[in-house]
């Protein structure tokens, strides 16, 4: 009944100490938290998924379903595999999924209720009533369904790193090790890759090999290793497991920096490998697989070879007697084992027929006395939190063992997923009752067990003649075994019942606590798909990904639906091949790194301010200003619009995109690029533009400034800047590649400076006294360059408010310094700075139009009534032709217009709806006539009520008609005037004089 | 991820490209003259082929260029890359290349990793 130690080598004999659940126990150096548990005589170690059953330790790998735990002194890192994460000194560990403790579960219920809980119970159970799933069964499920509780903080975890290599191998055990040493030396660069920390795989974790070449295994893996490790083309990583296999092979690897070490939070403790490989060669080897059986899932039942391994590569027995039971030639090495060791099985349970055991099995246990049972199975077993006792069924007698652990094999699988993933082709191979790897799809070569051959001696030739097609050296095997070297198997997925309780199940899948009995039911409700079957009872679709179950319900439909398990086929594997955490996805591109923030040379200006930023796409713009501390932001927004139309204001808008066309023929491009007429445009004059898609949708605008024929400025919007210039890149390698333009994106080369208001030439004539501001020197939609101080800047008379207004536009460098400069200059005038909110308030009453807010990718000029904006004499432009398409000629699309309320009180509401009746019905039964939308809706300081810019179909012949706007929350709605959208000087005195 | 081998620059992972659809559909050098349906298939209609296709690509985080792809849609596989100025290759170039990963499914989707 307890675990005893064992000589080992992987393990130090430094004695550790860790905590479990608030106890503390001993490890050594080395151990996994498994393998420190069975150490220490622990068995129960977590709860199930659904029906919060006691479970154990099942496997000694990356296939464990059931051990998972949570690292409380790793920020709290949940659903970490027990089986392979390592204990260090001082490591806090707890159990999941059970309340208040592991041993008195209050979730266990579940398990009584399990009738109820039978596949597709969410799908047919939580149908109604509404507002049922929301607020009742969702928060019900998440708290006693589920794993770990999520990680307290996120952190950046991880690095990246990324590899061109030759050739890769995947897993360093038997076969892997020889195939690379048949790459010692040559001219491939090679990349070995362990997901262990130690190489050897099979040979380290038990004595199926006895020697190889005449050498012990540990002497045989030393020599290799140091082989491999003094030849300058192979690389290893140890600690790294692959979980990725992608097209033209590309792999992706996670490498564990901290293996069996506290974290140090100032290091990344993962590094994440991508790998770009011209073959891989996988010989990540074999899964064990269990057997269903009654209450196949309580804490003792551990599959065999995960037995074998404790004792052989952790140093652990974790039982001295216990119960075999295996359908299959493999468990003689254990038995061996455990025999030499003098610890004595229970019993051998086999289910082949006598005359098939081999005879070596059949004479150990005779000289050992040692029970067997051939051509027998186990009924089941029983215990509270624990095995007690184990049934055997031998033909028709029954017989009634007292263990506390069994040791499980239903045979072997070839680790298929990675060969999968490439897209490679597996077949059915009778003789090992498994799938293998058929036909690759990448450059993959599959060796040893992964690729279906179990049998050692024929391993060398098998290695040898599939890497023929590479120029490698010769490798030879000469291997003695301790097992047959005959792989014999019966056929044995479940076994038969006994009895029958609530409390007994037969599980498929452990991790999510599927039972035979719900695929029997899946099938009876037509789910006889394996993909459809899969997703209904949700068999193999835990964390585990069903590694050492899924081939048994594979083999078990196939049996209810009377097929042929190639018939039934597998579900497709995708990566990854097992969890890994989004922290190391992510990388370095966190936070700030992940989305740069851009911010203008004034941005310190505007935090000493009181800016409140608004993103405009990366940009940080200031939204508005605060004037105190308790001003609001409608307060804010109405002081800033008032001032400026009484005096003057200042925007940074250096966000504004800016981009050069250079070139001998720039003039033809821009005429093909916007739908405005630039040919008759004098030099040093300036355009509002508008750019187009070929559907003829509105994409950008800007201010054009023409240079000369050769030489233009467009500005574009914020966030639109980069894909304006794509676009012009585009058509112009790829429609136009006679054109000779060339175009930079110059945006972050000046700051830019939006001043406007009746204030404005005062100002400007303070700042620099030596420009003649005039109205005739200077007149609206020019731009000029001048020198200021050591440097150079371009005027440009302009305006998005409606007021008189410059653009000023100066390098960074210098940007601050003129920013203050103004504002000295301005103070006796009342100047402000204001921010988008305002701009974008100001812009409506003026009735300009903002890209995003009023277009929104189905609105032409035409609906905007901006058809003095389209070059009609123009041969061509993007997106002219659609302009008289049948579609957007109609009469009756939705066009821009303004909206006045009839009632001056009330407030029209961006993104309302246009609609004919005063009031909405209380219950709505028939549709509403919809007529448009509210796409900007301000109050309006400067009139003094709300106004409204609004798309309404057919608007331009809907002036002066009343309709109505909805409220939000209400159904009175307010009645509206349609008016021309200009509020504010509709004749542009202000703008012009 | 593929692989994708620039023109001007070399083999480079795909995340530094964008695909920009179709390639060979030429922008009509008189729109006017065009009827509303002909231009309408200009603008609004693309070839969507399992197979072989003829497909723009732009190494847009790299040199900003413009190039042709041919790829095999349900393979993944780029059989050749060429500028934008050179010759369209012939189909035929390209025979006994339209092997999909696994054969087409068997039974339902994704049912393709087994081979009868």
């Amino acid at each position: 009944m307890s675990a005893i130690n064992n000589e080992c080598s992987y393990i130090s004999k430094n004695k550790i100490s860790f905590s479990f659940d608030g106890k503390t126990f001993y490890a050594y150096e080395g151990d996994t938290i498994a393998s420190a548990l069975l150490r220490n005589n622990i068995r129960l170690v977590g709860r199930s998924f659904k029906y919060h059953r006691p479970r154990g330790i099942y496997t000694c790998g990356i296939e464990e379903p059931n051990a998972l735990v949570q690292i409380i002194s790793e920020h709290n890192e949940p659903n970490t595999r027990a089986t392979i994460k390592r204990v260090y000194d001082g490591m806090e560990i707890t159990s999941q999924n059970r309340w208040p403790s592991l041993r008195y579960d209050f979730g266990a219920i579940n398990n009584i209720l399990s009738p109820i809980f039978s596949a597709g119970f969410y799908y047919k159970t939580f149908m109604g009533p509404k507002g049922f799933w929301k607020n009742l069964y969702e928060p019900l499920i998440r708290r006693s369904a589920g794993l770990g509780k999520p990680p307290k903080n996120f952190r950046s975890k991880s690095t990246h790193q990324y590899h061109n290599t030759d050739v890769v191998i995947i897993g360093a055990g038997l076969s892997g090790l020889a195939a690379a040493k048949k790459f010692i030396n040559t001219k491939y660069k090679v990349l070995l890759i362990e997901q262990d920390s130690y190489f050897g795989g099979i040979l380290k974790n038990s004595n199926k090999v006895k020697t190889i070449n005449g050498l012990t295994p540990q002497e045989w893996i030393s020599e290799t290793e140091e082989l491999i490790l003094n030849s300058k083309n192979i690389t290893t990583l140890k600690n790294t497991l692959v979980t990725t296999y992608n097209f033209t092979n590309h792999l992706i690897a996670l490498e564990d920096k901290f293996a069996g070490k506290k974290i140090d939070l100032n290091k990344s403790e993962l590094t994440l490998h991508k790998i770009r490989t011209s073959n891989t060669i996988i010989t990540n080897g074999h899964i064990e697989r269990f057997i269903s059986f009654r209450n196949n899932d309580l804490p003792g039942v551990m599959l065999a070879s995960s037995f074998e391994k404790y004792i052989h590569r952790y140093g652990v027995v974790p039982e001295k007697e216990p119960v075999i039971f295996t359908n299959n030639s493999s468990s003689l090495s254990l038995l061996k084992k455990l025999v030499s060791l003098g610890c004595k099985p229970k019993a051998y349970v086999d289910s082949r027929k006598k005359d098939n055991i081999e005879t070596e099995i059949k004479k150990i246990l005779k000289d050992n006395d040692i029970s067997f049972f051939s051509d027998a199975e186990i009924e089941g077993c029983d215990g509270n939190k624990k095995i007690e006792t184990i049934t055997i069924r031998q033909g028709k007698s029954f017989t009634k063992l007292k263990s506390s652990m069994l040791c499980v094999s239903g045979g072997y699988n070839p680790d298929i997923h990675l060969f999968t993933q490439s897209k490679g082709l597996v077949k059915w191979d009778k003789n090992i009752l498994s799938f293998k790897p058929d036909t690759p799809f990448q450059k993959t070569i599959t060796l040893g067990s992964t690729s279906g051959n179990y049998n050692f001696k024929k391993l060398c030739d098998e290695i040898n003649e599939k890497l023929s097609i590479l120029k490698t050296k010769k490798v030879s095997l000469d291997i003695n075994l301790n097992v047959p070297n005959k792989f014999s198997i019966k056929e044995l997925w479940e076994t038969k019942k006994k009895s029958n309780s609530n409390w007994s199940k037969s599980f498929i899948d452990l991790h999510n606590d599927v039972t035979i009995k719900d695929l029997k039911q899946a099938i009876t409700e037509g789910f006889d798909r394996i993909e459809h079957l899969k997703r209904y009872t949700t068999n193999s679709m835990g964390t585990d990904q069903g590694k050492i179950s899924s081939i048994n319900s594979l083999a078990i439909v196939s049996k209810m639906l009377k097929k042929e398990i190639s018939e039934v086929g597998t579900t497709t594997y995708r990566p990854p091949y097992a969890p890994l955490s989004f922290a190391a996805i992510a990388g370095r591109s966190t936070y700030e790194f992940y989305d740069p923030e851009r911010k203008t040379s004034i941005h310190s200006w505007h935090l000493k301010n009181n800016a409140v930023f608004e993103d405009v796409g990366q940009w940080k713009r200031p939204w508005y200003f605060k004037a105190s501390e308790n001003e609001t932001m409608h307060q804010a927004v109405q002081r800033e619009s008032k001032m400026l139309r009484e005096s003057a204001g200042i925007l940074d808008g250096s966000t504004l995109g800016k981009i050069e066309i250079k070139g001998r023929d720039a003039l033809e491009f821009m005429n093909l690029m916007y739908t405005n007429a630039f040919s008759k445009m004098r030099p040093m004059t300036s355009r509002y533009a508008m750019m187009l898609g070929e559907d003829g949708m509105i994409k950008d605008d800007g201010i054009i400034c023409k240079i000369s024929d050769q030489h233009f400025i467009a500005t574009t919007t914020s966030s639109g800047a980069p894909k304006v210039l794509a676009d012009m890149e585009e058509y112009l390698q790829t429609e136009w590649p006679h054109l000779q333009v060339y175009l930079n994106s110059i945006t972050e080369q000046f700051s830019t400076f939006n001043i406007s208001g009746p204030k404005t030439r005062e100002i400007m004539m303070k700042v620099f006294p030596n420009i003649d501001f005039s109205n005739d020197a200077f007149p609206f939609m020019t731009f000029k360059n001048f020198d200021y101080k050591e440097t150079k800047i371009r005027i440009m008379r302009a305006s998005f408010t409606g007021e008189l207004g410059y653009e000023i536009y100066i390098p960074p460098k210098f940007g601050l310094e003129l920013w203050e400069e103004i504002f000295s200059c301005g103070k006796e005038y009342n100047l402000i700075p204001y921010g988008t909110e305002t701009m974008h308030l100001l812009r409506a009453e003026k009735g300009y139009i903002v890209i995003g807010q009023e277009t929104d990718g189905t609105v032409t000029p035409i609906d905007l009534n901006y058809n003095w904006m389209i070059g009609k004499n123009k041969k061509d432009f993007i997106g002219k032709r659609s302009l008289s398409r049948p579609d957007t000629s109609r009469e009756d699309r939705k066009q821009l217009v303004g909206l006045l309320p009839i009632n001056k009180k009330d407030i029209i509401e961006e993104g309302q709806h246009i609609v004919e009746l005063n009031e909405l019905p209380k219950k709505i039964t028939n549709p509403i006539k919809y007529l448009g939308h509210v796409s900007s809706g301000y109050h309006s300081p400067n009139l003094n009520h709300s106004i409204g810019l609004a798309m309404i179909r057919g608007g331009k012949n809907l002036f002066g008609q009343k309709f109505f706007v909805t409220v939000t929350g209400k159904t009175k709605n307010i009645p509206v005037e349609i008016v021309n959208p200009v509020f504010i000087d509709p004749e542009n005195k202000r703008l012009t004089s | 991820m593929i692989l994708i081998k620039c023109p001007y620059c070399g083999e480079r992972d795909q995340s530094e490209f964008a695909n920009g659809g179709e390639a060979h559909v030429v922008r009509p050098k008189n729109p006017e003259n065009l009827s509303d349906k002909d231009w309408g298939e200009y603008v609004f209609f693309r070839n969507n082929p399992k197979g072989i296709f003829y497909e723009r690509w732009v190494h847009s985080h790299g040199c900003k260029k413009w190039f042709n792809v041919v790829r095999n849609t349900s393979t993944d596989q780029i059989l050749k890359v060429y500028k934008v100025n050179e010759k369209r290759p012939d189909l035929t170039d390209f025979e006994n290349t339209l092997k999909s990963p696994s054969g087409e499914p068997i039974v339902g989707s994704g049912n393709f990793a087994v081979k009868k």
